[in-house]
């Protein structure tokens, strides 16, 4: 039987917690960083995330990677995820070479497999005789390349990409595009949390847009881009009293009103608190 | 009630591969770092070895401890000290070191300490060659009996995997725990009879100090290389030192298990 939807989440929330204005004092503020999200990405879908500065975009991408676990509500995944980090678990001191085998273990691929990916990886990744030199003599953008190509092996059934390709020159910016269009055709389901929209509206299918925590329009990409960017011309013409306003409303809606904590959290306070 | 060490210890089984590259590429950058690089794996215990030798050996005089000269008598102590130390110091890090990696990709965080442990375990044989050879030149050969030293050794991994993994975890809750850990290390090393003969001591301390996991080590280090009593000699330190792995390690994955998905949040 073939699973319909790569991702669900059903009224997913995701609580983080907030220290006081005074440190003794025994309340503590706790504050939704997800707010009761439900959508279902089909198999084979590449969806753009969308949404301003801290409305929660990167809690999203590590909750959809598998990283973070969610607080209420249920998420089911179909398949493998796996997050794009680009220059996690790179070591300055080791040679292009190592760092891909290093890599490749630290993403628990099998020693056969990484041996059969490193030709690959350096050759995406444009290193040419720097493979054998250590890292900490690479160019920023060179890193950056080394990084994804490794994770571009993964064979994962999700890919989750997080503002992954603002790093880089335009040409390798395009051949990542390139290589995920083709991952598309394979049918893997794409998440991509990015700002830029021209990028957006060329590479997804559809967007999701999240404002303040919540889920504002899940929809055919280039509507929802639309919308988005109306918003934030909105947004940006507001005065700055205006502003303030609107996001000191948006926190006071996200603020968590029923609280309950089970006795591991409980101890996680303590430690905090008294520590 | 189990949960927790089934978990840790599937994900340690599973993860060999995984391990044993972290600590191999970590070794190599380790060393990549200084221009000598192993010498200081070397010149760092040498030194201190000399250091307590001048102090207890020349200035206080201590000529020999059951007939063993004083220098092969606290070296063959210390050797597992200069194992110990470092993976409990290191090893309560364990898991904040890699904080960029476990926020970034799904990984198997209990595989951490397990990492530290055997990185140290490298420099530890490579100090045992070192060890031998003095030995040798003080008159101390190689014989069957220093086959126990596999033994210990492999106790002295698991102890210290079990500590790690509990201090480990501690550490990301409060980094309080690796500041009180260095501040009292030198304590435990005094307070381990390493550098002095627990048999100066009246009665009870003796069966407080032995009560102590790392001496058992100890004791069973110096037991292979001088006295050949044999492991069972010692069945009651034995069973302490058992005792105590188990409960540090039944502590350290219960946490590590409950805590496993929140470490995201307590950076």
């Amino acid at each position: 039987m073939m699973e319909d939807y790569a991702i669900e989440f059903r009224n997913v929330s995701k609580i983080y917690k907030l220290n006081g204005k005074e440190k003794k004092k025994t309340e503590h503020k706790m504050f939704y960083a997800l707010k009761d999200v439900c959508f279902c990405i089909p198999v084979g879908e590449v969806v753009g995330i969308l949404g301003t500065n801290g409305s929660g975009k990167s809690t999203m991408a590590t909750i959809l990677a598998g990283i973070s676990e969610i607080d209420e509500g249920e998420m089911i995944v179909n398949g493998e995820q796996a997050l794009i980090a680009i220059n996690t678990g790179l070591n300055n001191q080791l040679t292009g070479l190592e760092n891909i085998e290093l890599k490749g273990a630290l993403l628990g691929l099998k020693p056969q497999r990484v041996n059969e990916i490193i030709e690959g990886v350096a050759d995406f990744a444009e290193l040419g005789e720097f493979l054998y030199q250590p890292v900490k003599k690479y160019s920023s953008g060179m890193k950056s390349r080394l990084g994804f190509s490794i994770n571009l092996c993964l064979d994962p059934d999700i890919l989750i990409i997080d503002e992954a390709l603002s790093v880089g020159d335009k040409g390798f910016a395009n051949k990542c595009l390139k290589r995920m269009k083709e991952l598309k055709k394979h049918g893997k389901t794409i998440v991509f949390v990015s700002h830029s929209l021209p990028q957006v509206r060329e590479f997804c299918d559809t967007a999701l847009w999240i404002e303040a925590g919540m889920l504002k329009e899940y929809g055919e990409v280039n509507a929802v881009c639309d919308h988005y960017s109306d918003y934030v011309d909105r947004l940006n013409k507001m005065s700055a009293e205006e502003k303030k306003r609107e996001n000191e409303e948006k926190f006071q809606k996200r603020l968590v009103t029923d609280a309950k904590e089970g006795f591991w959290d409980k101890a996680l306070t303590f430690f905090q608190k008294h520590m | 009630m189990f949960k927790g060490v089934r978990y840790v210890v599937r994900e340690n089984a599973n993860n060999l591969y995984r391990i044993y590259s972290i600590a191999k590429y970590e070794l190599l950058a380790d060393m990549r770092d200084s221009k000598l690089g192993m010498f200081w794996n070397f010149a760092n215990p040498a030194i201190q070895v000399i250091t307590y030798w001048f102090v207890f050996g020349f200035v206080f005089n201590r000529s020999q401890v059951d007939g063993i000269d004083f220098l092969s008598w606290m070296l063959g102590g210390m050797v597992i000290w200069f194992f110990i130390s470092p993976c409990i110091t290191n090893g309560c890090n364990a898991i904040y070191q890699k904080i960029n990696i476990i926020t970034k990709m799904k990984f198997p965080v209990s595989i951490l300490p397990a990492t530290v442990v055997l990185k140290e375990a490298f420099n530890h044989l490579c100090l045992m060659i070192i060890v031998v050879v003095l030995f040798a030149v003080n008159g101390h050969f190689p014989s069957l009996h220093w086959l126990g030293l596999i033994y210990y050794f492999v106790c002295s991994i698991l102890f210290s995997i079990s500590l790690s993994l509990m201090t480990s975890v501690l550490n990301m809750l409060a980094r309080d725990t690796r500041k009180l850990i260095l501040a009292c290390m030198r304590l435990l090393m005094y307070l381990t009879p390493i550098l002095w003969d627990i048999k100066s001591l009246p009665h009870v301390f003796q069966v407080i100090m032995k009560l102590n996991p790392i001496y058992y080590l100890v004791c069973g280090y110096r037991d292979c290389f001088f006295y050949h009593e044999g492991i069972l000699f010692y069945w009651k330190q034995m069973l302490v030192f058992w005792t105590w792995t188990i409960l540090l390690f039944w502590i350290g994955s219960t946490i590590m298990y409950k805590f496993r998905t929140k470490f995201m949040d307590l950076i």
